[in-house]
């Protein structure tokens, strides 16, 4: 009989058993200056009783309900209480960082502790495991998926969290923060769009002629094994030596180091998902639906405008996807040749030992990578056709 | 109406079609048979240019059609397979609009066409065009196919085993909807197929093709009743008497029948039945229910109680089969009259196996 209703959600367990366990380690480090070790705070040492309540008692419920599966109500309970848990998380920690930081010298910074990155991790378990119970209602799904990190945006907005360490970095480097998120977008965006372009006609080419097929996998196969410093590093010595025998190349940017290299190797990665994914979409297709299609008189460019391609877009557009958020990653390398982005924050911040500098540069490039995922997932939605996707009735 | 002269094509160093000479007149079914690897396939696709010949000529209504753009040659032929081949990412009604739409037809035009085939193919306008083909059954699609191919009403209609992917119930249905169909359309056919009884059923003319050469081009009949040499003889086996009787509609053999309603009484029941060993049941408005006899009739308090039920899909035939249907049906049921229904099921007469011995005795006489 107990057993019934005892059937847990173990997935939401997971997650609220590390948000239980969130309490052990410290919330918020208060340090001297920015880079200077400081003291560790826990969650009832930096916050007042009340604030540790709330969220050991929101985590509380969670890990009761996670052990209460079923209903779409307990689904809907979860969710709501963990993104209650990261908005109070926020909420406390930007008070608190204030409390602490009045009197303190100016050099001091509170800092993001353990303790808050696994209640914020734990609460992201316990939201996918609510999503996942609420499929057939996208609103609710939507909500309990973004409501937190809207929540954080306000606060972010309002400057409630300003005298966190993290937003001190940014704070006197917003024109930096902006024009090397700009270059971001510009270095990934370009070469990916070119990836694209390149990877799909190789990718049609090689699945038209199998003598075509092999080099191209077997180049875009290789490249894709070299890891991407060696691969900037390779690509110094041919194209400075390019641009000393022709300086007006100069003039378009074309040097040993900076974006020309960055672009040309980031376009040499994003080729590989896309020119398989393309290879794959044309070849998959199934010949006696391109048999009807000619024998009832279509011309080449119809077959493959009204055939192939609507039928291999959402394999090609996959591959698209692959290869972009494989590059909003690789992008922060770049910067190390010179071609800017935000990974330069990254690599400013090691070279200081600045942690926050580094996060500063790592956290823009993590929720790129998510957004561009999910633009891309909408996007392979809507171009899969209809009769794909129904199911047999 | 599609004669080729001479066809010969290679691949590579292996002949596929050897000097095929062939003419089907307008409105005819010919029907290309033969072992697999005789080269049937290659010579249907030859005529709508998906294959261009080594050698030789094909005249389309007396016009060379090398000299058409393919484009144009196709779309004025019909072209279905077995594979189906259709478009999966479209909808019934924009598969079957396929050509009227390369053909710029209007919209108001291209619809009414697509309901009027679905109608012909037997179904639904209302319920199928806006399905997609990965929610039909493996007939229904064929049939789609059909349609497709039918879409611009072209005077000549190619198909390669239009009938292969299904069950051979389904099949045996698709077939004589197919004849029906024909037989209304009256299209200059070619039918690729390795089923003889398909060739049988349908043909007008049955070309049997060996390693790209014609060996005999005949009708049905001719074929079953004269091969050509062994390789015929061989290929149409020893049951070509049994397979001759597809060839011969029920319909001289259907005799009316005595058929008694439900609310009888036993008297009038046993009075119908006379010698007979049994007599038809039948509904208020005609349709088939089953029958009673003289066993059922004694141990019963009425008419009613003393039906034996026959399920009319079972047991009944239209009066369009065939007397190899009707053969079969007695021989799987054992019984030694079965009732013949119309369309709606309603009882017409009765044949009984002593007249489809009688036929069967008869072509054997006349048969060599």
């Amino acid at each position: 009989m107990i057993r019934r209703f005892i059937s847990r959600d173990s997935v939401a367990l997971v997650g609220s058993i590390i948000g239980l366990s969130s309490v052990l380690p410290g919330w918020l480090t208060l340090k001297p200056s920015r880079i200077v070790a400081g003291t560790s705070l826990r969650l009832w040492q930096s916050s007042d009783w009340e604030g540790s309540t709330v969220i050991l008692g929101l985590w509380l419920l969670c890990f009761v309900l996670s052990l209460l599966r079923g209903s779409k109500l307990s689904a809907l309970m979860l969710g709501t209480a963990a993104n209650l848990i990261i908005i109070v998380t926020f909420l406390l920690a930007g008070l608190v960082a204030s409390n602490l930081l009045e009197g303190a010298a100016p050099s001091a910074r509170v800092s993001l502790g353990a303790g808050i990155w696994m209640t914020l991790g734990g609460a992201y378990v316990v939201i996918f495991a609510a999503r996942q119970r609420l499929p057939d209602s996208p609103l609710w799904r939507n909500l309990v998926s973004w409501a937190g990190l809207a929540a954080l945006g306000v606060l972010l907005t309002i400057g409630w969290l300003g005298n966190l360490s993290i937003l001190q970095e940014f704070s006197g480097r917003e024109e930096r923060f902006v024009q090397e998120l700009l270059q971001h977008l510009f270095l990934f965006g370009s070469s990916v769009a070119a990836g694209t372009v390149l990877g799909i006609l190789l990718g049609i080419r090689a699945a038209r002629s199998t003598g075509a097929a092999g080099p191209i996998f077997f180049i875009s196969n290789i490249t894709q094994t070299i890891p991407s410093l060696a691969l900037f590093g390779l690509l110094i010595a041919p194209l400075s030596a390019l641009s000393f025998a022709f300086p007006v190349l100069r003039e378009f940017g074309i040097r040993g180091v900076g974006v020309a290299p960055a672009i040309m190797a980031l376009i040499v990665y994003s080729l590989l998902p896309v020119v398989r994914n393309t290879y794959v979409g044309f070849h998959q297709l199934d010949p006696g639906v391109i048999d009807a299609g000619r024998g009832m008189g279509m011309s080449r460019g119809n077959i493959f405008r009204k055939l192939e391609v609507p039928l291999a877009a959402p394999l090609i557009l996959e591959g698209v996807r692959t290869a972009a958020v494989q590059s909003v990653g690789l992008t922060a390398v770049t910067a190390l040749i010179g071609a800017g982005g935000l990974g330069w924050f990254i690599f400013q911040g090691l070279g200081q030992a600045a942690a926050d500098l580094i996060l500063l540069g790592a956290i823009p490039i993590i929720v790129l990578a998510l957004l561009v995922d999910a633009v891309m997932r909408a996007i392979i939605t809507l171009a899969t056709p209809k009769g794909l996707g129904v199911g047999k009735q | 109406m599609i004669r080729l002269e001479q066809v010969t094509r290679y691949y590579g160093n292996t002949i596929a079609v050897n000097e095929l000479s062939l003419e089907v007149s307008q409105g005819e079914v010919c029907v290309l048979i033969g072992p697999s690897g005789c080269g049937k396939t290659t010579t249907l696709r030859m005529v709508n240019r998906l294959i261009e010949p080594t050698a030789g000529h094909i005249f389309i209504n007396g016009q060379d059609n090398s000299q058409i753009k393919p484009e144009r040659l196709r779309q004025s032929i019909g072209y279905a397979i077995q594979s189906v081949g259709l478009f999966p990412h479209m909808t019934v009604a924009a598969n079957i609009a396929t050509v009227p739409e390369l053909l710029h037809w209007e919209k108001s035009r291209i619809a009414s066409r697509i309901e009027e085939l679905l109608i012909l193919v037997g179904l639904n306008p209302a319920e199928y065009a806006r399905k997609y083909p990965n929610q039909l059954s493996g007939g229904e699609a064929q049939r789609v196919g059909v349609a497709r191919a039918l879409a611009a009403d072209p005077p000549i209609l190619l198909m390669d085993e239009p009938f292969g992917a299904v069950d051979p119930l389904t099949r045996e249905r698709l077939q004589s909807q197919f004849a029906r169909i024909q037989q209304k359309l009256k299209k200059t056919t070619i039918l690729v197929t390795h089923d003889l009884d398909e060739a049988i059923r349908l043909a007008d003319r049955i070309a049997i093709m060996a390693s790209g050469k014609l060996v005999q081009y005949d009708t049905p009949e001719t074929i079953l009743s004269r091969p050509a040499n062994k390789f015929v003889h061989d290929f149409v086996g020893t049951d070509r008497a049994l397979k001759r009787l597809s060839r011969i509609s029920i319909q001289s053999v259907i005799k009316p029948s005595p058929a008694i309603v439900m609310d009888v009484s036993i008297e009038e029941a046993v009075s119908v039945i006379g010698s007979r060993p049994s007599v038809w049941v039948v509904a208020d408005d005609g349709r088939f229910i089953g029958w009673v006899d003289m066993t059922s009739l004694s141990a019963a308090t009425s008419v009613r109680e003393a039906i034996v039920p026959g399920d009319v899909d079972e047991i009944a035939i239209t009066a369009s089969a065939t007397l190899r249907e009707a053969l079969s049906r007695m021989l799987g049921q054992g019984l030694r009259n079965i009732p013949v229904v119309d369309e709606k099921k309603h009882f017409i007469g009765e044949v009984t196996l002593s007249d489809v011995e009688a036929v069967t005795a008869e072509t054997a006489e006349t048969g060599a």
